[in-house]
């Protein structure tokens, strides 16, 4: 039985788990919170539970930026999911792998190897980084695949707290190739709030409402000037209009849109690209409550709810344009094109070719669409540009972190605690080639 | 609502640019004294002269906010402490009342415990001194986007605006629109 810990410790989710098992055992926030009603901080899982009242919760998370800042936190998250979550006895019997963020500071580096080795005792330690990860598991999926074969993949890392275009030549990430936009599911969340609460109701305090806003109702444009065309238009000819309905606290706790059919309608707007996707049982459910379809159509003031138009495309659209925001930055598709120039020539078709999507901000729908078609006139003609989704981008990391640790040589590449306490932590870092 | 009234506003637009050129500097000056709540690097850009940049790097800097409230500092107007000499107005009020910890003396104690900023880490961690070659944090960022101008979208309703706020320079795209931002929104700095 294999007794290691893959841990990726993300920005927004912690994905926690045995190696060798297809599915992490615990995914949850990495973050606390606290109800307004309360005293007491909620870690993780408890902040799903359905007991508990998140509206205007305040939050804390040990990460900002993607980088760890508060060590202290961390720690107490990370015990509540080895002693609550996982079925973690000793962890001084367990080795680690961890992910970290790309180009860590060496600070941050000393900060987490006091934490694995000297609060929580772990036995080794390997630190991973996502991209190698996502090339990994990508390359054992199809054996004679591409990026198996040439061992060479471009991993965008579409993430919560940033966006990575990164480079990875024979399992190990080219960390000069690297490029970074600073824009993230979080910034993302926080900019539709914004947008909300100045043209509707004040959502600045409902981070979980606006994340599930966010992830049920957004998609990227393929043609943002027609589609702003459309967003203008009133009545059943918008077909980007949508109403969201805010928990009540009474009858329903968490939100709802309040039909799923017309929130799907944009779906058919395409030349036929995709078909319209399944409503949830939820929604149906919820459709079937609320019946009558003439009070779908206007905003109904006595419940607490508010419209979404232009904003549902408006928001994923920074990611490709983050001047837009007033950003210095250039967008997604530029981004890889300067990842990959920064490679040997050699490596540019093998890497325009094996694009892999990975990160739970590459989840909205055509996004992969959108990119290449932004993609395409910025790369030569004679390469071909090939985008691969993964199957489940959140889980992406972390299932190449398992596959990782139940290698049979995973033992021999970590640092253990007995070396840590020898050589310190710059110098076990080294091992590692970050 | 035709061309013929957006040429009217281009004009006045103009106009009232040119003539407001002297006193752009100090439209912040005639504000409420009354304690406001604003946001720690809102305060810099608030004192600045060039307040519009400073505003939007603010804005930016908000979007990676965890809560909205939970980050407020208050200040005060009618005080002249800025936020840099916060530990002399701490040390006055210790001098008069010293049984009770005040509000202030808390906050500056969950200030002193609460942990730095991934930016002063940064700012600590001296990456500029590593040789070029070397890839680090800042060198990955990615630069400035190469030819795309910047689209503006209206910061009322979200279409595109061709208007230009002269008094603290978001965007609008029609004169409803302008009305709802100079009630609500102008020179709040938000958006």
């Amino acid at each position: 039985m294999s007794n290691v810990v893959v841990l990726d410790n993300g920005g927004g989710l912690i994905k926690a788990g045995i190696g060798g098992e297809r599915e992490p055992t615990a995914v949850v926030p990495n973050c606390v919170g606290r109800p307004l009603s309360s005293k007491k901080w909620l870690i993780g899982d408890q902040l799903h539970s359905p007991s508990s009242d998140l509206t205007s919760a305040s939050l804390r998370r040990p990460l900002d930026r993607g980088y760890l800042i508060n060590p202290d936190l961390q720690r107490d998250i990370w015990s509540h999911i080895f002693t609550s979550l996982l079925p973690l006895k000793n962890p001084s019997l367990s080795s680690l792998l961890l992910v970290e963020p790309l180009l860590n500071l060496p600070s941050i580096q000393r900060s987490i190897d006091e934490l694995v080795f000297e609060d929580f005792n772990f036995n080794s330690l390997f630190v991973a980084d996502s991209p190698s990860l996502v090339h990994l598991y990508e390359a054992s999926r199809s054996p004679y695949g591409l990026v198996s074969k040439t061992q060479t993949s471009l991993v965008v890392d579409c993430g919560f707290s940033f966006t990575h275009a990164a480079p990875v030549f024979q399992n190990f990430t080219l960390n000069y190739g690297v490029k970074r936009l600073d824009l993230g599911g979080k910034a993302l969340t926080n900019y539709l709030k914004e947008l909300v609460s100045y043209r509707s109701v004040n959502v600045m305090d409902e981070t979980f409402i606006m994340d599930d806003v966010k992830e049920k109702l957004c998609f990227v444009s393929l043609d943002v000037e027609r589609d702003l065309q459309i967003a203008r238009r009133s009545g059943r000819d918008n077909l980007f209009r949508c109403t969201y309905v805010l928990p009540d606290g009474v009858t329903h706790t968490k939100g709802y849109i309040k039909d799923p059919d017309e929130a799907q309608r944009y779906l058919n707007l395409e030349d036929g690209a995709q078909s319209p996707q399944l409503k949830t049982k939820e929604g149906m459910d919820r459709l079937e409550v609320l019946g009558k379809s003439n009070d779908r159509m206007r905003i109904d003031l006595t419940k607490n709810e508010f419209g979404l138009t232009n904003e549902r495309f408006i928001v994923p659209e920074m990611i490709f344009r983050p001047a837009d925001l007033g950003m210095n930055q250039a967008g997604l598709a530029e981004c890889i094109v300067r990842a990959v120039n920064a490679c040997h020539p050699y490596l540019h078709p093998v890497l325009y070719e094996s694009i892999i999507l990975t990160g739970g901000s590459t989840l909205f729908p055509r996004f992969a669409e959108r990119l290449e078609r932004e993609l395409r006139p910025l790369v030569p003609d004679e390469y071909q540009v090939k985008i691969t989704t993964q199957e489940d981008p959140i889980l992406g990391v972390w299932r190449g972190g398992s596959l990782l640790a139940s290698s049979p040589d995973f033992e021999a590449m970590c640092v253990t605690k007995a070396e840590y306490e020898e050589l310190g932590s710059a110098r076990c870092r080294r091992r590692f080639f970050h | 609502m035709g061309s013929c009234w957006s040429f009217g506003e281009m004009s006045w637009v103009k106009y009232v640019d040119q003539a407001m050129d002297e006193d752009t500097s100090n439209p912040l000056r005639r504000m409420s004294s009354r304690t406001r709540k604003v946001a720690p690097k809102m305060v810099a850009a608030l004192a600045s002269n060039d307040n519009r940049t400073q505003a939007a790097l603010a804005r930016l800097e908000a979007l990676e906010n965890d809560n909205a409230g939970a980050e407020m500092v208050e200040i005060n107007e009618d005080d002249d402490a800025s936020l840099d000499d916060d530990d002399q107005a701490y040390m006055r009020k210790q001098s008069k009342s010293t049984k009770r910890k005040t509000r202030q003396a808390k906050a500056l104690e969950n200030a002193k415990k609460a942990p730095r900023t991934f930016l002063e880490l940064v700012n600590e961690a001296n990456l500029e001194s590593l040789p070029p070659h070397v890839p680090s944090y800042l060198r990955a960022a990615v630069g400035p986007p190469s030819s795309t101008s910047r689209r503006h979208f209206c910061t009322v309703c979200g279409f595109t605006a061709n208007y230009t706020c002269v008094r603290c320079g978001m965007r609008f795209c029609a004169i409803r629109c302008q009305t709802i931002h100079n009630d609500t929104r102008c020179l709040k700095f938000v958006a």
